[in-house]
């Protein structure tokens, strides 16, 4: 983790929480659950525990469950779709229908993915009435339309007159030109296959037919050819497909279809037919492409003859939404992809945690729940010792910063942890650490106050006008000797209270093992050369927290629905594991 | 609109010079001859250093801040060249000794000498220290051309684009993405793109003539 030093990570508790639940279901797989989970020591070395820790800002909070969320634990549901070159938002119900393109003027350059203009090739000494001929053209790699052959006779509805013209200027047919096309070639053919025999040489117009024959469909007639008899396929499929409300008797096959229906309880049972199993296409027409070498060859041959700058990188061919083409006149604009807008919601309970707001340009949330507002914050810093205080009182203004990426193993280093609390009620804070770091390089880690309180939240007029007690000796822990005792706080604040931690790092290498014997080299080492981060010192903290909230209006009951609640406080206690990341240790 | 002298001015004038040691770029003496047409639009704070002569064609207009630098070798401006605030023309002093730099240049890529064709674009922040950029061309900003390219007309070296030294980029291309190069087709097939360039070009001159102060007189007198 990159981060500077001194940081915290939070610990969520999703990653083992769904132990208890599978291990209940198979007896037989009884995973090894240690100990009790408030028993383990937080171990932030572990793989496991990697996959929970995050710092504070990452964090949301339930306000039910009232735990903290983190991204793992919520769902993300889209509010809303839109295009992120137009910004116009597009309603669900033609997401479904149309996907997640956007159907209006925004297309991205196949060559360098941005987003491209319509630009208008009129002449300008000799200027058309309607703006002249438009092209697409790309503000930054200068790639445009015309390089594919493609001009538009109006700088609006660019995606209707895309799909109509093909590359080259060719036109594409509408999906009920190609429907009326695809019915009148299967009839020929069928035609065909019969007159075999009778050698009857009247086809009806045989050229067209002809050079049809000879040019493999291109993408979208497939496309459409396939669609087409899966459709037919289906409906051939679902049986009697009537909805209740059209009990029409008007034509004997729906009237045979549900008598059928009603009387295929027991008698029927042997003459009803074997559902005829949906089969693939079968045929040009049903949208069968059958891979031909020749394409193949000439595509080589093309190649050869235009160089490889002609064809297409990995990135601009995925990109595309025909899969098979290899060249760079085949390119076609991309319509631009949708971006979304998303609220989450807490996993467990669906309550929303984070909604932005509907207008699809403004950044703010509706509702936001961060952990930043219910989970004090636990900050680390060093604290020079009251002695080197003293030592260094003389040349003060040289003393040098505090080194978090070389604490020096064997000397006991104080350190200020300060918490500072986000509630309208002050916290009673409970700490706890085990006495060493967990890993190979053991520091020993004491809190000298683990128990104290933080005061609330207030607005700083209502702090300045309570006040008027006399002021707290600024640093109770210290007392006439320059030591500092244990037990009590360092300094506190309006909402924030810091006591201090010592720190005596740990030895990186064993003491004893400066002289290495001959045959045990090998071991030794292994020992001694430690892993990637071992040097890092993390001290994992439980931190517990009691104080006194305003009752939560849990449930309505029968009993008095007009009861006051107010003024009733409850007693609630949160608990959770950080991680302080204090500093690497130097080698000695 | 203050009548602020930049230094070299008073202090760098020839008689005036203290050592022969070449100081920073901007304490160089004048150039031995600037070639002003009497459109050339230069701004305020504008510099022009160098020992050899630096001509600039009908139009031109410098930014305020822009250098053009012939400590090396000639510059000479086209017609409607277009210098936006801190580009750098000409090869200016680097940190190698002159006599290497010498070597270099003899033994590849173009002579010495930079020269911007007609309607050339050089935008902010770009550095130009090639052989020659042909008209039409555009140097987005903060690109770097090297030491000797020679770039065709109607070019665009999009933003932030290092181009090494004796590069030959071909007419009509455009360099993007780093490294990538491809032939801009829509300007080359369509001459109408190209006449829509060109009036654009024209129309941003003259509103330049309306908005920058021109501060060519300092420059045309001794």
């Amino acid at each position: 983790m990159a981060q500077a030093f001194p940081y915290t990570y939070y610990s969520c508790d999703c990653y083992d929480s769904n132990t208890n639940i599978t291990s209940a279901k198979r007896a037989s797989q009884q995973a090894p659950i240690a100990d009790d989970e408030d028993e383990r020591t937080f171990d932030p070395r572990s793989p496991r525990s990697n996959y929970s820790l995050y710092p504070l800002e990452h964090l949301l909070y339930c306000e039910d469950c009232q735990q903290i969320r983190c991204h793992r634990c919520v769902i993300e549901e889209t509010l809303a779709w839109f295009c992120p070159a137009c910004l116009f938002e597009v309603p669900s119900s033609l997401i479904k229908a149309d996907g997640n393109r956007c159907i209006r003027n925004c297309f991205n350059c196949p060559v360098c993915m941005s987003t491209m203009m319509v630009n208008s090739l009129d002449d300008p000494t000799n200027p058309s009435s309607s703006g002249g001929p438009y092209i697409l053209s790309c503000p930054y790699c200068h790639w445009s339309t015309h390089e594919i052959g493609i001009e538009f006779e109006k700088h609006t509805g660019i995606s209707q007159q895309l799909s109509r013209v093909a590359n080259g200027g060719r036109q594409i047919p509408t999906q009920k030109e190609r429907d009326k096309e695809r019915e009148r070639l299967k009839d020929a053919e069928g035609r065909k296959k019969d007159d075999r025999d009778i050698l009857s040489g009247s086809d009806d117009s045989p050229t067209r037919d002809r050079v049809r024959e000879d040019i493999p469909p291109s993408q979208e007639d497939s496309f459409s050819n396939l669609s087409a008899f899966y459709k037919t396929q289906i409906n051939a499929q679902s049986p009697a497909s009537f909805s209740s409300h059209d009990v029409s008797f008007s034509s004997p096959a729906s009237y045979a279809r549900i008598m059928n229906l009603y009387s295929t309880s027991s008698t029927k049972k042997q003459k009803r037919e074997k559902p005829v199993p949906m089969r693939e296409a079968s045929g040009v027409f049903e949208g069968l492409t059958i891979f031909d070498p020749a394409t193949d060859a000439a595509t080589i041959e093309r190649i050869k003859k235009e160089g490889w700058s002609t064809t297409l990188a990995p990135a601009q061919k995925l990109a595309q939404i025909n899969p098979n083409i290899r060249f760079e006149s085949e390119l076609r604009p991309i319509p631009s992809i949708l971006c979304t807008k998303r609220g989450k919601r807490c996993r467990s309970c669906r309550h929303i945690l984070a909604k932005p707001e509907a207008k699809i340009t403004s950044t703010r949330y509706k509702i936001k729940l961060l952990a930043l507002n219910h989970i004090p914050r636990l900050s680390l810093r060093a604290l020079s010792t009251p002695t080197s205080q003293i030592s260094a009182s003389g040349p003060s203004a040289s003393a040098p910063a505090f080194d978090y990426n070389a604490l020096r193993p064997g000397i006991p280093t104080h350190f200020l942890l300060h918490l500072s609390n986000p509630l309208f009620d002050p916290v009673r804070v409970t700490l706890a650490t085990s006495s060493t770091t967990p890993g190979k390089v053991q520091s020993r880690v004491t809190i000298l106050c683990p128990q104290f309180e933080v005061g609330a939240n207030t607005d700083v007029w209502d702090d300045a006008l309570q006040s008027s007690l006399s002021p707290v000796k600024r640093t109770p822990a210290l007392n006439a000797d320059g030591q500092i005792e244990a037990g009590k706080i360092w300094d506190r604040g309006r909402n924030w209270t810091s006591v201090v931690i010592e720190v005596v790092p740990g030895f990186l290498k064993p003491v004893t093992t400066g002289f290495s014997l001959g045959g045990d080299d090998g071991k030794k080492k292994e020992d001694e050369e430690l892993d990637e981060d071992e040097d890092l010192l993390e001290i994992p903290i439980f931190v517990r927290l009691e104080f006194e909230a305003d009752m939560v209006e849990q449930e309505r009951g029968i009993g008095d629905p007009k009861r006051s609640v107010e003024g009733q406080r409850e007693k609630r206690e949160e608990a959770f594991w950080a991680v302080v990341g204090v500093g690497r240790v130097a080698p000695t | 609109m203050s009548a602020q002298l930049t230094p070299h001015t008073s202090a760098s004038a020839p008689d005036r010079r203290t050592s022969t040691i070449q100081k920073r770029t901007s304490m160089l003496p004048r150039p031995a001859s600037i070639v002003l047409d009497d459109s050339v639009l230069i701004a305020q704070h504008a510099q022009l250093t160098g020992s050899y002569p630096i001509t600039a064609g009908p139009n031109t207009v410098l930014h305020p801040h822009s250098k053009i630098s012939s400590v090396m070798a000639p510059v000479v401006l086209g017609e409607g060249v277009v210098i936006y605030e801190r580009a750098r023309i000409g090869v200016a002093s680097g940190g190698d000794a002159g006599g290497m730099m010498m070597a270099e240049s003899a033994s590849g890529g173009r002579a010495d000498g930079t020269v911007l064709g007609r309607n050339v674009v050089v935008e902010t922040n770009a550095v130009v220290e090639a052989a020659e950029v042909g008209e039409g061309s555009t140097v987005e900003v903060g690109a770097l051309v090297g030491r000797g390219c020679v770039i065709g007309k109607y070019c665009t070296i999009t933003a932030a684009v290092v181009l090494a030294p004796n590069t030959h980029i071909p007419d009509y291309t455009v360099v993007f993405a780093g490294s990538q190069q491809r032939i801009d087709r829509t300007l080359k097939d369509r001459p109408e793109a190209q006449l829509l360039k060109t009036m654009m070009h024209r129309k941003q001159l003259d509103i330049f003539k309306k908005l920058v102060p021109n501060n060519a007189a300092k420059w045309r007198m001794g």
